[in-house]
């Protein structure tokens, strides 16, 4: 029966090799570990305490699913395959040597079958390793993606781990060749190298010393990466995992943390180095530079400063640079004078969430970027304007610095009037938001949305000049009391209103509604999309005029990542008739439209090529589409003007999913 | 330390549709809100700008209207050191020489080296604030200023004339300036630092002496601009007067 034999070539005439290997093993993990701890502790040395250890099985659970199955790798074919097969052929080497140990010291169970089983997977894994290895090299040195980093500690990692596995299987292999074992074809690989040692016609006597030389050059190999692996490219296998278990679990995306409060009650605006929370940095350490995040962000595209990875990474390089000089302490570092994180860097976001959705290892770029920018706003360093847009909203509650009373002047041409709902009770309240409310562009939209809910009967009211802004974007503009003022007077407002559910026609309006407004009670709250569906299954909303349209649809960021709606807009397109073709970046892929986190508000900077303009290229690309179909008030504006801008005002039109439904009506 | 002392009045917010009261001589305060006046405002920001770079207390004085507690604190906010709210102002407007007068009485005692004023409000009716204050509290006076800059006793003041003249003029302190802009637009101040600011600062309350609301000027009737006969007003939504003018554009062949 075949069976494993401990260190099989090794000579013992001074003692059992095992004293060697353990040895220079422990020796080179306690290296490891106490280098990492080196690292480590800076974390919560200079950044701000922040609990993040509730809530363990489902830290537990995270561990499982993004380090180990790593969902979020997957996520990217190429990239994926690549990443999976060099970080799962590790795994299974780490295991098979972990079984060796148990093997060779506390229970033998590697013999028969089992062990045959045993070399089978393990060869299978090499074989798996090289595909990655291959994978890996033609990304890194032909296809070149711009999103990496082409810095030499990479190509390190890539030799060492291709030296590990390669002194392996040679090793084994010339086992193979001198022994012969009868299981030996259970090694495939190994046993295929053997025939080539084999075939040279060296004597066994070579091959067992040339065993011996690279099963040294092994364990060498094995114990310098485990020594180097703290400050190369490979500390993402610890801070990776250690960033996905501290990720948040508190909060749903959609939600912003408050403003935090210092140890002297005063609330942090964070500029400095020790003013971001321990777990902000570790997202900097834990960066695995794979570019993810570069390559989705719609501002670094457009060719705005910000760029997600760079942003990270600055974290990473503030905190080194603390580390070169730690005589003087210095961990109050400005933030802002870092060019990756410089001011115009935080203004560029358009928070879509597409970088945190991309992230393999949950790293949190945009509560890092708003709680940069609200001390950006505490200290009055925004553009005029945005600083218009706040002054209005402070000033009249909506960012057109118009009258309140004027809010609702689009419902004038409806007779009987719409319900005010602050004075009766409705079944439905419609939280209108801004820009339907008050851009004179949009205001058909509005009435068609509200001549749709009279003809399907729904009994539905607005507040009037009750209403202000909902504050979404204000909140992520970094004006945290201006949010607080504006959350007031909507939840007074809505505290005078008796209704079932709140509707909304705009994306951003619904995330604050859903995920941060303290409302007293459990609130049900629905996109239009959403209540659109509702009536369409009810039965309630019948078309008797089907469209035959092709078309596609645009995800808003604020409904789709951010809440996870992407089949009701869906449905009710599919419902009118219409045949939806998907673009290349559909549902949590979606461009942003650039208009989010306050961008509509600011000054456009030294732009490129827009999202907006971006994502119309790329839905008249779609084969014979006829109309791109929004479901946001902003990205009507947003991508009329795109459409114009691209010259492309003959081949698509943008409509909105209401506009849809009164034609099929 | 250099004293200076800015008036800062709120007036009816023209974003409201302003509609005249029953008597025809007035207007409905009713529906109306008000706002700062904005050239006050720029006093305010030239005051503070003068405070960042050489030092100074700034003491922000407002008679009472709807509001104006949130005005002051907002001007603390910014760096104003001292907040005072005129009271006793009736329903009617004070004229503004009878406003001057308390106002002078209040100042003086304060013996401010500078005493900015936004150089008009839109609802001034009765003349001036500032060189009615300024003859009052004899001390020379400056309007239409868009910058200032103070040197040991004198200041530095930049105004500008028709036909694209600038001039820069040396003024003797103490002096009352009213401020046209200031050299940088009026600052952006977060609601959290306003919102702080009404626990940590308060606002003193002067009562003002009696206050006259007829002067010589009789107001004999208010109204909203009448379309003159030769004049064709469009009428419509924003929709239809667009499609109009661009009918009328075409008609002149423009376009």
């Amino acid at each position: 029966m075949p069976e494993r034999i401990d260190y099989w070539g090794i000579p013992h005439q001074w003692g059992s090799p095992s004293i060697l290997v353990y040895s220079v093993m422990f020796l080179a993990g306690a290296i490891l570990i106490f280098r990492f701890y080196l690292r480590a502790r800076l974390w919560w040395k200079v950044g701000r305490p922040e609990s993040r250890w509730n809530k363990l099985h489902i830290r537990l659970y995270n561990l499982i699913k993004y380090s180990i199955v790593q969902t979020r790798v997957l996520r990217q074919k190429y990239p994926g395959i690549m990443h999976i097969a060099l970080a799962w052929s590790f795994f299974i080497f780490f295991l098979g040597t972990a079984l060796a140990t148990i093997d060779s010291h506390f229970f033998k169970f590697l013999n028969g079958t089992v062990f045959s089983l045993y070399k089978l997977t393990l060869d299978l894994f090499t074989v798996v390793f090289i595909v990655g290895a291959i994978l890996a090299i033609y990304r890194r040195y032909v296809t070149k993606p711009e999103r990496l980093t082409y810095q030499p500690q990479f190509t390190w990692s890539l030799i060492l781990l291709t030296v590990i596995v390669f002194s392996g299987i040679t090793t084994e292999s010339l086992r193979l060749a001198v022994e012969q074992p009868i299981n030996g074809v259970w090694s495939p690989l190994g046993w295929l190298i053997a025939q080539a040692f084999l075939f040279t016609g060296a004597s066994e006597m070579t091959l067992t010393n040339w065993h011996l030389g690279i099963w040294l050059g092994h364990l060498l190999t094995a114990a310098f990466t485990v020594i180097t692996l703290p400050v190369g490219s490979l500390l993402h296998i610890l801070t990776g995992p250690v960033n996905i278990f501290f990720s948040e679990l508190d909060r749903p995306m959609g939600q912003l943390p408050p403003t935090p409060t210092g140890r002297d009650g005063q609330p942090v605006y964070v500029s400095m180095l020790n003013e971001l929370t321990w777990k902000q940095i570790l997202n900097g350490d834990a960066c695995t530079e794979c570019g993810r995040c570069q390559d989705i962000c719609p501002a670094y595209g457009a060719g705005l400063p910000l760029n997600p990875k760079d942003l990270i990474l600055g974290i990473r390089e503030m905190l080194e640079e603390t580390k070169a000089s730690p005589k003087e302490n210095r961990y109050d570092r400005s933030l802002l004078e870092n060019p990756k994180l410089s001011k115009e860097v935080m203004w560029s976001c358009t928070t879509c969430a597409a970088c945190i959705t991309e992230c393999p290892i949950l790293v949190e770029h945009i509560d890092t970027i708003i709680e940069i920018r609200r001390h950006l706003v505490i200290e009055g360093m925004i553009d005029s304007e945005l600083q218009d847009a706040l002054t209005n909203l402070g000033q009249y509650g909506n960012s057109f610095g118009q009258s309140p009373r004027k809010r609702a002047q689009w419902t004038q041409e409806f007779d009987p009037p719409i319900k005010d709902a602050t004075r009766e009770p409705v079944k439905y309240l419609w939280f209108v938001g801004d820009y339907a409310s008050y851009n004179p562009a949009l205001a058909e939209m509005t009435t068609k949305t509200a001549t749709v809910f009279n003809q399907v009967g729904l009994d539905f009211g607005v507040m009037y000049k009750g209403e202000n802004h909902s504050g979404n974007d204000v909140r992520r503009v970094g004006e945290e009391g201006l949010y607080e003022m504006l959350v007031e007077k909507n939840l007074s407002a809505l505290d005078r209103c008796q209704y079932q559910t709140i509707i909304t026609t705009d994306p951003h309006t619904y995330n604050t509604l859903v995920n941060e407004y303290p409302f007293p009670e459990p609130q049900t709250i629905l996109h239009y999309s959403e209540l659109l569906a509702q009536l369409i299954r009810d039965g309630r909303l019948q078309f008797s005029n089907p469209l035959n349209y092709r078309v596609t649809f645009h995800d808003p960021c604020y409904l789709g990542r951010y809440n996870g709606v992407y089949d009701a807009p869906r449905f009710v397109i599919k419902s009118t008739g219409c045949e939806l073709v998907e673009m290349p970046r559909n549902r949590d892929l979606a461009l942003c439209c650039g208009a989010g986190g306050g961008r509509i508000w600011m000054e456009e900077g030294n732009i490129q090529e827009r999202p907006s303009e971006s994502r119309i290229r790329e839905a008249v690309k779609l084969d014979g589409i006829e109309h791109f179909i929004v479901s946001c008030p902003k990205d009507i504006t947003m991508y009329q003007d795109a459409v114009k801008t691209t010259g492309h005002e003959a081949d698509i039109s943008v409509k909105d999913l209401i506009e849809l439904v009164v034609e099929a009506l | 330390m250099t004293e200076i002392v800015v008036i800062a009045r709120l007036v009816p917010d023209l974003v409201e549709e302003l509609e005249i009261a029953p008597s025809g001589t007035a207007l409905d305060l009713s529906w109306l809100r008000v706002i700062i006046n904005e050239f006050d405002n720029h006093a305010i920001e030239q005051a503070i700008i003068l405070k960042e770079r050489s030092g100074a207390t700034v003491t922000i004085i407002s008679p009472e209207a709807e509001g104006v507690e949130d005005m002051l604190f907002t001007t603390a906010a910014k760096g104003a050191d001292r907040l005072i709210k005129l009271t006793g102002i009736g329903e009617e407007k004070p004229t503004n020489l009878s406003l001057a007068q308390t106002l002078a009485t209040m100042i003086k005692e304060m013996n401010p080296d500078l005493v900015l004023n936004g150089v008009q409000a839109h609802d001034d009716i009765t003349g001036d604030l500032a060189p009615q204050l300024a003859q009052l509290l004899d001390m020379p006076y400056v309007g239409y200023i868009s910058g200032v800059s103070l040197d040991g006793g004198k200041a530095k003041a930049y105004k500008e004339y028709p036909g694209g003249i600038l001039a820069e003029m040396e003024i003797n302190l103490p002096a009352v300036l009213g401020i046209q802009s200031s050299e940088e637009p009026p600052r952006y101040v977060a609601i959290s630092k306003v919102r702080q600011m009404m626990n940590s600062t308060s606002i003193e309350e002067i009562q003002s002496s009696e206050l006259e609301t007829e002067s010589g000027v009789v107001i004999k009737r208010m109204y909203l601009p009448e379309a003159a006969e030769r004049a064709e007003m469009l009428e419509g939504d924003e929709k239809e007067v667009a499609t109009k003018i661009t009918s009328i554009l075409q008609d002149l062949g423009l376009l």
